[in-house]
């Protein structure tokens, strides 16, 4: 070996930490690329879903022309397209248009073709997303914060508590659809709700309740330990504490987790599938005889909407328009709402420093 | 079959190389100014470390001496942002900061024993061959041999000869200790790093792994950091002493603590501050 | 508090709806046995079975012309060519035309008898509904007679002989099919032939078993009562609104949805923990603060907007990739349907990706930074300090957030509504890789589809209570395994 190194001496004989240029070290760089694929293969998937739904849905939602967005899309109910000939022209119109297009030219009937669903817009479907978030999240921040506090100021670490906390964790990954079933089986069947904006209140409300409990839990942690301290040393009772010196500071923490909850209520279809949704209503949800009916009558939605526009009616070139629409729409507002949260939270983390 | 021999044979060669100066010292530190992000941890430290000697790093907390250890097998790579701006480190006359010096190379023959004992989650035999499974040396009859000289060495072998398979996380603090050493000497460095071992065992353990340092010496370059000034005085041949990022004294441990050269060291020694 | 409860709540009513479904299903299951059905249904399993054998031979008939098509042959020579192939089909399929008459008259006989039975129940429930309401004179004049099951069923037992006889016709024509020396005009498929003979044979063989069977059956031997809840979860078909008798077995459900979620976790678990180690141990940090966000914006998409794109975009797109030329070689390639367990598998295994990397990228963090020190103080590489000690350290923590990525995969009910392809039959594992590329129809597919068209109390309204419960518990029990792992793994990190 010494007479080896000295007749050839290698290039790097001075260095003794050169890189080894062999099979392993190549081993080793292309697994690390390999790693390095599998992560942005990801993200390249999902940046597919949303280049293909943003372009196709931007050609329905914004119009090259002022005022750039789509405003019947926004402003209208789903109706059937009519498509027929007309003295040589190609009409597409919608129902009213097109019983309007009738009675102009004083004709019974044009022979066309129609297609559901494929025209019109999608109000009535984001006023019933809206209600439905907005009730079942009260409904959810009620309940969901009510034992949050209980949990972390009351209750004593015992059995029951543990129990309390494993029937949390498992109701997180209780599936949506059961929650469907049960919403059905309880408020639509045995409270007699029937299919009911207040039966999809409360099914979707009990589903996100282990997310709200579990964030307002955090967030009332959170709290430092002194300022409960000090407010009971002054003479407060503890609901005083809680109410004036515990609570206040959670509650940012409590609504920017919340908002998760707000993303996950809008975006589950399952759960109002047999609870809240029908396919259309020709009414608006405000246009009610009685207030009461309000809460028991059920509603359009958007993500049902985009179920039943892709799935339950045949698909043609006219529908593509609003399925894509829907889709645009009802993606670009979740995802929305889950970037609001995100920003929110670096703000908290930021700015909450006791 | 150890890796130290091809390099001894290096430094006997060195010297026909005009190239490649040759250099007693197991390592030379010129001119260093390290950084962390914006803050400046080392100013401008000399620094010559003679083989087959201990040498201790002595100084108050955040003096610098940690993070001059670890520049020397280049640990310093994982902290993110942490850069050398000025300054040259050679091992064995190498400078390991050239761009032709793999780190992985490097620390296969800079081992380094941590504050905090760090056994792997696996068994004792599995802790202690880690470093030549990974190099891919596989081979059982090899292994058990390693293993048990490795343990003799780090006078842990009589404890555990009978439970070389149950895991290293259940042994005392002073075992995990002298386990985290069995593993480094296992894949036989040149230069073992202490990054203050004994700080958190207690003072039988702690006279057991000085034993040890002592025992190790022979065959190793060791590096000591420590907070214990009697430690520095019982095991160390060499000590430096730290201030602030600068190097303030380096010589023969019993002049540092006799007859220190510089009044900074003097008033540390004797206890007027840090 | 309120968890308990609303657990409690959903179990009870879960099994309020759902438990009625056993007595009802039993019901069901003795009326199959007391009105003949069972009986007749031997014999028609029997006629099914030559028919499935007819079916292959035509299949073969297909395949012969394609071939010849392709070999430069016109259409017209072909079909000559096959001229005693289709002799020999027409004989084949002639044979069992005693049999299959015979078993069309008892279907409806036996279908009448079931349809009086249940006539009569309607009425029994009539009467009482009225009765409660107080309204005598109306409730008696609801007039029902009891079905008399025996006398019923008298003829249909009668036709015994006849059976035989049948039988032993069928027998004889195949026998007399089979000696018959077949040359196929393309030979490479003289071995489909071969394998043709012996399903035959082996078909014959089975008759003396149908015939003792048939000898032995007894109108009036009891159901226990077990077989309702037996034939719920190991019951292999689930037909319903059939005129014939309506099965309600999950395992085709359950195979449906564990195949797609065993395709969505090939797919996520790899992917997944890929991501999480990358961001936690490789990337820049630049990089993993734009990844982190980005996933946990894919986990945001909601399930019907991927299902959609599944529809809309992704089967086509799968479709039209198996026809390449290029992948030709792959035998179950090109693939049949758009809709199917990959792609909604494909689809899933994105909503479990962000699941899996979260929970895992947790546990990586999670270990103390002096391993990593420790390992790369040995000399290890960073792809070694991952593979032996990060993974190994964390593995807990992985396979339970793989089991959550599971849970997570099976209860998802829009995307493979959508996309599974709603094909309600146990998978045809045989196929190798064709096995992915089935339509398949899932548990909770089943629940969001049927639930919404059926009448409530009914017995299919039952059962879809109780998938739902099987489901619930199935959670629950993946849940209580990662749990189970998670505590395992704190203890073992000390």
């Amino acid at each position: 070996m010494p007479t080896d190194t000295l007749t050839s001496p290698a290039p790097d004989l001075e260095n003794p930490f050169q890189y080894r240029r062999d099979a392993a070290h190549y081993g080793e760089k292309a697994t690390l690329w390999l790693i390095r694929t599998g992560t942005y293969l990801v993200l390249l998937a999902a940046a597919c879903i949303f280049l293909q739904i943003g372009i196709k849905g931007s050609e329905t939602v914004f119009t090259t022309h002022w005022p750039f967005v789509n405003t019947a899309f926004f402003t209208e109910k789903p109706s059937t397209l009519y498509v027929f000939e007309w003295e040589g022209k190609k009409h597409e119109l919608s129902d009213s248009e097109f019983r309007a297009f009738k009675a102009e030219r004083h004709v019974e009937d044009i022979p066309a073709e129609s297609y559901a669903h494929s025209a019109g817009g999608i109000l009535p479907c984001i006023v019933g997303t809206v209600l439905l978030v907005a009730g079942s999240m009260t409904i959810a921040l009620i309940l969901g914060v009510a034992s949050a506090i209980y949990l972390s100021e009351y209750a004593r670490p015992s059995w029951r508590m543990r129990l309390i906390r494993l029937a949390i964790v498992n109701l997180a990954g209780v599936p949506s659809i059961v929650f469907g079933l049960f919403g059905a089986a309880l408020f639509v069947v045995y409270f007699k709700w029937n299919i009911s904006l207040l039966a999809g209140w409360f099914t979707l409300a009990l589903m996100v309740l282990p997310v709200v409990i579990t964030s307002s839990e955090e967030a009332l942690k959170a709290v430092p330990q002194g300022f409960r301290e000090a407010s009971l040393a002054l003479g407060a009772t503890k609901w005083q504490t809680i109410r004036t010196n515990v609570l206040p500071y959670a509650v940012p923490g409590i609504l920017t987790s919340s908002i998760l909850g707000i993303a996950r209520v809008a975006g589950e279809t399952a759960p109002i599938l047999f609870t809240a949704a029908y396919v259309v209503r020709d009414k608006y949800p405000w246009e009610v005889d009685r207030w009461v009916d309000f809460f028991f009558q059920p509603v359009q939605a958007l993500p049902y909407h985009i179920y039943v526009v892709s799935s339950k009616i045949p698909q043609n070139a006219y529908t593509e328009r609003m399925q894509y629409g829907t889709a645009f729409v009802f993606l670009a507002i979740v995802l929305l709402i889950s970037l609001g949260s995100v920003l929110l939270r670096i703000r908290l983390r930021n700015k909450l420093k006791w | 079959m150890s890796t130290s021999q091809p390099l001894s044979q290096e430094e006997e060669t060195a010297p026909a190389q005009p190239a490649a100066p040759a250099s007693p010292n197991a390592v030379d530190v010129e001119n260093l100014d390290f950084y962390y992000g914006d803050y400046h941890a080392l100013h401008g430290v000399n620094l010559q470390i003679p083989a087959h000697k201990v040498t201790a790093f002595i100084g108050p907390s955040g003096c610098g001496k940690s993070t001059l250890l670890r520049c020397f097998n280049r640990m310093n790579d994982l902290v993110p942002e942490s850069h050398i701006k000025h300054g040259s480190i050679k091992v064995h006359g190498t400078d390991i900061n050239g761009p032709n010096v793999d780190p992985i190379e490097l620390r296969k023959r800079v081992g380094m024993v941590f504050q905090k004992s760090n056994p792997f989650p696996k068994s004792i035999y599995e802790n202690v061959v880690y470093g030549l499974r990974i190099q891919g040396r596989n081979k059982r009859a090899e292994l058990d041999e390693i293993v048990e000289r490795s343990l003799r060495a780090a006078a842990l072998w009589d404890e555990v000869k009978d439970r070389l398979h149950e895991s290293g996380v259940g042994l005392s603090g002073g075992q995990q200790q002298r386990l985290c050493i069995a593993r480094a000497i296992a894949v036989e460095p040149e230069i073992i790093l202490m990054d203050e071992p004994c700080s958190a065992l207690d003072p039988i353990a702690t006279s057991k792994v000085e034993e040890l340092i002592f025992d190790l010496k022979k065959s190793y370059t060791i590096i000591i950091v420590t907070h214990n000034m009697q430690q520095a005085g019982r095991c160390s041949d060499l000590t430096a002493f730290f201030y602030l990022g600068r190097l303030i004294e380096i010589d023969r441990t019993e002049k540092i603590f006799t007859n220190p050269t510089q009044k900074q060291t003097e008033d540390y020694i004797t206890g007027r501050f840090g | 508090m309120i968890a308990i409860i609303v657990l409690g709540l959903i179990t009870f009513f879960l099994f309020r709806e759902g438990a009625e479904f056993f007595p009802q299903n039993l019901q069901n299951l003795r009326l199959y046995r007391k009105a003949g059905l069972e009986y007749v249904g031997l014999m028609r399993e029997q006629t099914a079975a030559h028919a499935t054998l007819n079916r292959s031979l035509q299949d073969l008939r297909v395949r012969q012309i394609m071939a010849m098509l392709k070999a430069g042959k016109t259409q017209e020579e072909a079909q000559a060519a096959l001229a005693e192939f289709d002799t020999y089909a027409t004989q084949f399929d002639a044979a069992v035309g005693d049999l299959r008459s015979l078993v069309s008259d008892l279907t409806d006989e036996v279908t009448a008898i079931k349809e009086k039975a249940k006539i009569h129940d309607d009425a029994l429930e009539q009467r009482e509904f009225l009765l409660k309401e107080g309204k005598k004179t109306e409730a008696d004049a609801v007039k029902t007679a009891t079905v008399d099951f025996k006398a019923e069923l008298a003829p249909v037992l009668a036709t015994f002989p006849a059976y035989t006889a049948a039988v032993a016709t069928l027998k004889q024509n195949l026998e007399v099919v089979l000696e018959k020396p077949l040359t196929l005009p393309v030979h490479e498929y003289q071995p489909r032939y071969k394998h043709f003979q012996n399903a035959v044979r082996a078909y014959l063989k089975t008759f003396p078993e149908t015939e003792e069977k048939l000898k032995n059956w007894r109108a009036d031997a009891p159901v226990p009562w077990w077989r309702s809840l037996t034939s719920f979860l190991f019951g292999t078909e689930w037909i319903t609104n059939s005129f014939w008798q309506d099965w309600y077995g999950i395992l085709p459900l359950l195979a449906g949805s564990l195949l797609v979620s065993i395709i969505a976790l090939l797919i996520a678990v790899p992917l997944g923990v890929c991501a999480a180690v990358y961001v936690s141990e490789l990337a820049q940090p630049a990089e993993a603060k734009f990844i982190k966000p980005y996933l946990e914006f894919i986990s945001a998409i909601p399930s019907v907007v991927l299902g959609f794109f599944g529809i809309a975009v992704l089967g086509e797109h799968i479709r039209q990739l198996t026809q390449w030329h290029a992948l030709s070689w792959i035998s179950a390639f090109p693939i049949a349907e758009r809709l199917n367990a990959f792609t909604a598998g494909a689809l899933l295994a994105l909503m479990a990706i962000p699941t899996i990397f979260s929970l895992s990228e947790d546990a990586l963090n999670s270990i103390p930074r002096h391993f990593k020190e420790a390992s790369y103080a040995l000399g290890a590489t960073r792809l070694q300090t991952i593979l032996r000690v990060l993974v190994p350290a964390s593995l807990s923590g992985i396979v339970s957030a793989v089991l959550l990525g599971f849970g997570r995969v099976i209860g998802e009910t829009m995307v493979v509504l959508l996309c599974a392809g709603n094909r309600i039959a146990i998978p045809d594992f045989t196929e190798g890789i064709g096995t992915v590329f089935q339509p398949v129809h899932t548990m909770t597919g089943i629940v969001a589809q049927e639930l919404g068209e059926v009448a409530n109390g009914t017995l299919h309204y039952r059962a879809l209570f109780m998938v739902g419960l099987f489901l619930f518990f199935l959670a629950l029990f993946i849940n209580w395994l990662a749990q189970t792992v998670v505590r395992k793994y704190k203890i073992s990190i000390g």
